[in-house]
């Protein structure tokens, strides 16, 4: 085959419109303007407002936790959470996550230590904790990764076995259930991210979901309330406020929360079902919930068996439109920041290393459909089948 | 119309006596400016038809160009709001290796925390008397050799020293960053408010003057900072999986925000305008009371004429206190001027010990009357007539409220 038809070999692209790999959901116009005039009508714009009150409460209820705090976006509430907790030293947490849950550590002045993950679910891997334990460790951030789970009833018995503190950046977990119940009541606090590129979108935001009345009181001190709940002493206060404009966004998206994680599983069986036939492309299925809001896409590639090399397929894909992602790309402990201070330890998370250079993420959500995703595996599987000609254009390219 | 002021005719139909409010609803210091709906449905219609919600998006681009040509800045970086923005400028400007900022403790009551989210340790300096700003010389008795960062803070009503400040900044080669919150549409001789020092921050939270829902925002003719901050607000990365500067977090603006904020600029000037009568009206009300001062906006520069304070005066017959506690009691939802002032609160972190003496007599004496778009002049009658009623009857409403107590 002389010309496959690839547009990185000078053909027309797949797709006239780039495709994002993010969820971005959104309510219909009309709805979204019933809502802001419901505000307008108000004039009540932030601290605390009925709307951010109301989405709070149906949190509570939906997601079965004592108290759900919004705030303005969950790298902002990951702060609160270790400044909650009173946290010092280090905390332990996967690599193998967005840089944010690093760096909401440095701003609480705390050093992250950096731990493996299992590589075939891709979350923390438990048994690697112990090795890095010293003196100075006071807790660990687990992360729920790709709408799974890092085994949180496991990590809770780890944890309370050696007196270390516990929360969780579940950040992509929204929805999803551990043993038929929500995501929510692990730890002493979850973060949800609310950004637009999660299945529940704020535009930006995210809630802290807690059964501990002190932490809460903590928090919404923390985040500053306005009248919710009685002040207790804190360290230091922020803003982590929601605005009335977010929670409208925030709970029509809960509205629609069911029907959104029914197009994405539709979304994930369709790639589940043609992926599964190509050499050398694994997908990650959601790993450890009984319950998944499918909001990301992940699959391996193995070059050998595929043919070409993860890079070489993203550039592919990339000059179809398919905005394809190398998520999560460098490592955190090999990003800025954090290389220089793990300089000595940079070798010793090698399932993450693999991970973060065999990963791609595709797309999902409210900008694709059924067709959308054929179209892409399509390319996907004649991608491995003229694995030879785009080698060559790529080594050609190269020179 | 919701006054009831003609009720008030014996100190007993005041409403901490148990009497009805003179307003029903109400009646705040908070701006909450309302822009004409359709006009922010048009800006929200760009974002909703790009689909795109967020991450420098063509609202948040757009604000941010209109707001540095506003100040006469080069360049404006937009913040989730005026705290992280603040929070980032001190981590960026102040100098590497020293661990001090000097700030006002006449000031927001969050200002020394957002310090200690910088990792800065705050000296806290005096205030001008009759300005309830910070001048040159007082900022210049706090520098010394740890001195990493100056903030400078537009009081409510009118600037600080803004040219001895910067100047002072210059011949110690120490930063200076403005907290400009309350000072958005202000200028001076030299220049508007936004493009002086290294930077200038500012918040477009519902109570200040451009209201973003919530928000904030940072000027400054710097390309380096501008493009720094722009990079952190956004976790530090360049363009897709490239982190290029540690440090970062998620401090960025959401479209409907920046949605908002751009409706209410675009009508600015009639805000302006409608703050100008409610000032007059103060005036008016407050001409010639004793015991009272109403803090005058300077008018040979551009002023937003939003706050309103005035100061009790010796001869005014009751305490601070008392008398914000006799306003709330009627639904006007008076302040106490930044009260307690910073270095009198309990601090958790490090900072350095003061005894800032014209401080703690100007906490004690300063009161934030209602304004902004929900205030109408009719309110405004109804509020200084009412002051004038606790003016005329200080000692009898003392007497009862001792009594009150005592019961």
């Amino acid at each position: 085959m002389k010309n496959p038809g690839f547009a990185v070999l000078g053909g027309t692209a797949a797709f006239e419109k780039m495709l994002p790999v993010g969820q971005l959901y959104f309510p219909s116009w009309e709805r979204y303007e019933a809502a802001m005039r419901g505000i307008f009508e108000r004039r009540y714009y932030t601290n605390q407002g009925p709307l951010v009150q109301q989405l709070e409460e149906r949190l509570q209820d939906y997601l079965g936790v004592k108290h759900a705090i919004c705030v303005t976006n969950a790298t902002i509430g990951l702060m609160m959470a270790a400044e909650a907790m009173e946290l010092s030293g280090k905390v332990v947490l996967p690599s193998f996550t967005f840089i944010a849950s690093a760096q909401s550590l440095s701003w609480t002045g705390i050093e992250p230590v950096f731990c493996d993950v299992d590589p075939a679910t891709h979350q923390i891997d438990i048994g690697k904790i112990d090795e890095l334990l010293d003196d100075q460790v006071s807790g660990i951030m687990g992360v729920n990764l790709w709408g799974g789970a890092c085994d949180p009833v496991a990590l809770e018995k780890y944890a309370h076995a050696r007196g270390l503190k516990l929360y969780f950046d579940s950040a992509h977990a929204f929805g999803c259930e551990v043993d038929n119940q929500k995501i929510a009541r692990f730890g002493s606090i979850e973060v949800f991210s609310f950004h637009a590129t999660k299945v529940l979108s704020a535009t930006e935001g995210g809630c802290l979901c807690t059964n501990d009345d002190v932490l809460a009181a903590r928090l919404r001190n923390i985040r500053s309330s306005y009248g919710a709940g009685k002040p207790v002493p804190v360290v230091k206060t922020s803003n982590g406020r929601m605005s009335e404009a977010q929670a409208a966004i925030a709970l029509l998206s809960l509205e629609d929360f069911p029907q959104n994680q029914q197009k994405n599983e539709s979304l994930f069986r369709i790639y589940e079902d043609r992926l599964k036939h190509i050499p050398g492309i694994r997908l990650v299925k959601p790993a450890g919930v009984t319950f998944s809001n499918y909001q990301y896409i992940v699959c391996e590639v193995d070059e050998n068996s595929f043919g070409l090399s993860r890079e070489s397929l993203l550039a592919v894909l990339k000059a179809e439109n398919v905005n394809v992602r190398r998520y999560f790309y460098p490592g955190v402990h090999r990003s800025i920041g954090y290389k220089s201070s793990q300089a000595e330890h940079l070798d010793r998370l090698p399932v993450t290393d693999h991970i973060c250079e065999t990963c791609i993420q595709f797309p999902v959500g409210a900008l694709v459909d059924g067709d959308a995703i054929n179209t892409i595996c399509e390319l996907i599987d004649r991608c491995q089948r003229n694995a030879e000609v785009l080698r060559s254009h790529f080594v050609g390219h190269s020179k | 119309m919701n006054i009831r002021i003609s009720a008030k005719e014996q100190v007993q139909d005041l409403s901490c006596f148990g009497d009805g409010r003179l307003f029903a609803e109400p009646k705040s210091t908070s701006s909450l400016a309302q822009p004409d709906f359709n006009r922010f449905l048009q800006y929200s219609k760009k974002f909703f038809d790009r689909q795109h919600y967020t991450n420098n998006g063509l609202l948040v681009r757009m604000l941010e160009e209109r707001l540095a040509e506003f100040h006469g800045a080069r360049f404006c970086v937009a913040f989730c709001s005026g705290f992280w923005g603040l929070t980032l400028a001190m981590t960026s400007l102040a100098l590497k290796g020293k661990g001090e900022i000097i700030l006002p403790s006449l000031t927001y009551r969050r200002m020394a925390d957002i310090a200690a989210w910088a990792r800065l340790k705050p000296r806290f300096c005096e205030v001008d008397p009759n300005t309830l700003a910070q001048t040159r010389q007082t900022v210049s008795e706090c520098i010394n050799a740890e001195t990493a960062l100056i903030i400078g803070v537009h009081p409510i009503v009118n600037c600080c020293d803004i040219e001895g400040i910067v100047s002072l900044g210059t011949e110690h080669g120490i930063p200076v960053l403005f907290d400009a919150v309350e000072s958005v549409y202000e200028s001076i001789g030299t220049g508007k408010v936004g493009s002086f020092g290294d930077a200038e921050c500012f918040s477009m939270h519902a109570s200040k003057l451009l209201n973003g829902f919530e928000g904030g925002y940072l000027t400054t003719n710097n390309a380096e900072l501008a493009h720094q901050l722009a990079l952190m607000r956004g976790y530090g990365f360049e363009g897709q999986d490239n982190c290029v500067i540690a440090g970062g977090l998620n401090a960025k603006l959401n479209e409907i925000h920046a949605a908002m904020a751009l409706a209410n600029l675009d009508e600015l000037e009639q805000l302006v305008a409608e703050n100008r009568q409610r000032y007059r009206q103060y005036q008016t009300g407050l001409r010639g009371m004793k015991g009272i001062r109403l803090l005058e906006f300077d008018e040979a520069s551009k002023t937003s004429y939003k706050n309103i304070v005035v100061e009790l005066l010796d001869d005014w017959p009751l305490k601070r206190d008392a008398t914000v506690a006799i306003l709330n009691a009627e639904n006007i939802l008076a302040r106490a001027y930044y009260s307690p002032p910073l270095h009198q609160k309990k601090m958790s972190y490090p900072f350095v010990p003061s005894n800032l003496q014209v401080t703690d007599y100007l906490a004690k004496r300063f009161i934030l009357l209602p304004c902004g778009d929900f205030v109408t002049c009719d309110d405004i009658d109804g509020i200084t007539q009412l002051l004038k009623f606790i003016q005329a009857h200080g000692a009898e409403i003392a007497r009862r409220l001792v009594e009150t107590e005592v019961k």
